[in-house]
């Protein structure tokens, strides 16, 4: 689960204009983690197991733990040091993957189909390839086989495409929004989170040298964080609604010939 | 040399193909490095000849059977060997549900840098610098690959325009024998949306809502306006999650793809998922209280204010010119 920037909040790049100032904004977990914690709280209900939450960070990692500890995860582990700061994907995933081995493994991980700051969407298929198993992206459906080894999952393509897939277990699935509609924590699910296991580890608990983790372990150094001039001509109708609609429809008839 | 990876279905080259031949046109002309387009799949001749038409300077193809469909295994294995032996500078990938299903484990299985989505570059001095969108397309990155080349690189659908490849003259076709692994992720089923009554595909005026309505009851206010206006109804992913609106309805990369020649957007902030899917509109209208969401952008007039105000307003004055 990745804290990012509650979206309500205003964001403002710092003075080296390599991230955005973030020291006073309030964290949450990213919009899709939530889908992915609601599906694997889904399949725990129906086969049994257990739930791990896994968040890298500092004090807002633990917080964004804590949320899905009384969402209904059993336990967490967060992954704090100063040397994880300004990890990339690569560096994310190296790291996310190192920890689930050394928590021994799993029979899935769940991360969200892209966050909400970087957006690339790629941090859990990295994860896939670090920790060699399959993966599947863009998941709208999963549903375990009948073998137990196996899982179908239905994946989202482009031009309302859907291509249901098998893919072996342990695997790594990216959960796409609106998947399921997120439970939100019970007051008794707070109050539990306070007694469940929450693990906190650090590179050197992971094995992980210093040049392997956060902006060290890195593969691309971030130049510049701009907000991108505006390119269109948009012409804005001022006036109050009725007058911004009335020269809208004249627009649409004598300038656009639209209508 | 730069590697543009083909992406195709049904014996036909995606749009996204074409626009990564353009991006690879303008990196080998700023970075003189010739072009390869890299094709995998199973009887795939005719892909290959219509690549070779274009201003390029080598098709590399991947002809078997086991390629006949898409795998994250085949494609990662495939496309490693050749990557390992041609050595490429850039490799160039569509930033699509394909692209990134298997360009991340490409990355990572070699050890090289990943920019994913990229909407623009620049050359700075001899060094390559790719800007992709952050923060749901409110801000750009550059970033700086470190490292050795290969650099793989994702483009944005519609971020580089298909219109602009340039045609050739006859590049050189080269095929290579290649033996895909067994892969572990087996295709079992295609299913489509159905086309009902809101295939949008081929509709002159669409009207679509967003999250900015708030709620389901008050979707009323957009099929109002899209009757008096003559035009149909579409949505924004949101609302669609939210089951406000059948899935139909959804405009969007993972929706519909339309191009009308009026486009009305309410309450839609313009995440870049919904851009790409109507942004080639001939006119748009963006109807939004943020004057800073990312819609405004793409659009050609702009009412900033309460849509609850602005839409009921533009509905009756539509319905008077219609009767009188």
């Amino acid at each position: 689960m990745k804290p990012v920037p509650d979206p309500a909040s205003r964001l403002v790049i710092n003075e080296a204009k390599t991230w955005i100032k973030d020291k006073d904004l309030t964290f949450v977990a990213s919009e899709a983690d939530n889908y992915a914690l609601e599906e694997a709280l889904r399949l725990k209900e129906k086969h049994e197991g257990e739930v791990v939450v896994i968040s890298m960070g500092g004090e807002e990692a633990a917080r964004v733990l804590r949320s899905g500890l009384a969402m209904g995860a059993d336990r967490a582990i967060h992954l704090l040091d100063p040397k994880f700061k300004g990890a990339d994907e690569f560096a994310a995933a190296a790291t996310l993957s190192k920890a689930i081995d050394k928590d021994g493994g799993a029979d899935l991980v769940l991360a969200g189909v892209q966050s909400d700051d970087l957006g690339t969407g790629m941090t859990g298929t990295m994860m896939a390839e670090f920790l060699q198993w399959a993966h599947a992206t863009v998941v709208v459906g999963v549903e375990a086989g009948a073998d137990g080894k196996t899982l179908k999952v239905r994946r989202e393509l482009e031009g309302g495409i859907n291509e249901t897939v098998e893919v072996p277990a342990p695997a790594v699935l990216t959960i796409q929004f609106g998947i399921n509609q997120p439970r939100y924590a019970s007051l008794k699910g707070i109050m539990a989170a306070k007694k469940k296991e929450f693990k906190v580890w650090s590179a050197a608990d992971l094995g992980l040298a210093g040049d392997a983790v956060g902006q060290a372990g890195a593969m691309y150094e971030v130049k510049e964080i701009l907000v991108p001039e505006k390119k269109s001509k948009v012409e804005i109708l001022g006036g109050t609604p009725d007058e911004a609609a009335a020269t809208l429809v004249e627009r649409l008839r004598r300038e656009a010939k639209v209508i | 040399m730069i590697f543009v990876i083909a992406e195709h279905k049904d014996k036909k080259l995606k749009p996204i193909t074409s626009e990564l031949l353009v991006f690879a046109q303008r990196l080998s002309r700023d970075f003189s490095r010739p072009v390869t387009a890299v094709v995998l799949g199973a009887g795939v001749e005719a892909l290959a000849g219509e690549l070779k038409a274009k201003k390029i300077d080598r098709v590399i193809v991947a002809d078997h059977p086991d390629l006949a469909e898409y795998t994250p295994d085949s494609y990662v294995g495939v496309l490693k060997s050749i990557i390992e032996q041609e050595k490429p500078f850039v490799v160039l990938v569509g930033h699509t549900t394909q692209g990134m299903d298997f360009a991340p484990r490409l990355a990572v299985s070699m050890r090289h840098p990943l920019i994913a989505g990229c909407v623009e570059y620049e050359k700075r001095v001899d060094r390559l610098i790719l800007t992709r969108q952050v923060f749901n397309a409110k801000m750009n990155m550059k970033t700086a690959v470190r490292g050795e080349p290969p650099y793989f690189a994702t483009a944005s659908p519609g971020a580089f325009p298909a219109d602009e490849v340039e045609s050739g003259a006859n590049a050189e076709v080269v095929k290579i024998a290649v033996q895909p692994v067994a892969p572990r992720r087996k295709l079992l089923e295609l299913t489509g949306v159905q086309k009902g009554k809101a295939d949008l595909s081929s509709a002159p005026i669409i009207v679509s809502g967003g999250r900015g309505l708030k709620q389901k009851e008050n979707f009323s206010l957009i099929f109002e306006l899209a009757e008096a206006i003559g035009g149909s109804v579409g949505a924004s992913r949101p609302v669609v999650d939210a089951e406000w609106l059948p899935r139909e309805y959804q405009v969007g990369s993972s929706g519909q793809t339309v191009s009308p020649k009026l486009y009305i957007a309410v309450g839609i902030s313009g995440a870049i998922q919904h851009l790409v899917g109507m942004q080639t509109a001939r006119c748009i209208v963006a109807i939004n209280k943020d004057a800073e969401a990312p819609i405004f952008k793409v659009a050609h007039y702009g009412i900033v204010d309460d849509l609850f105000k602005v839409v009921p307003a533009l509905t009756k004055i539509l319905k008077e010119l219609k009767t009188g």
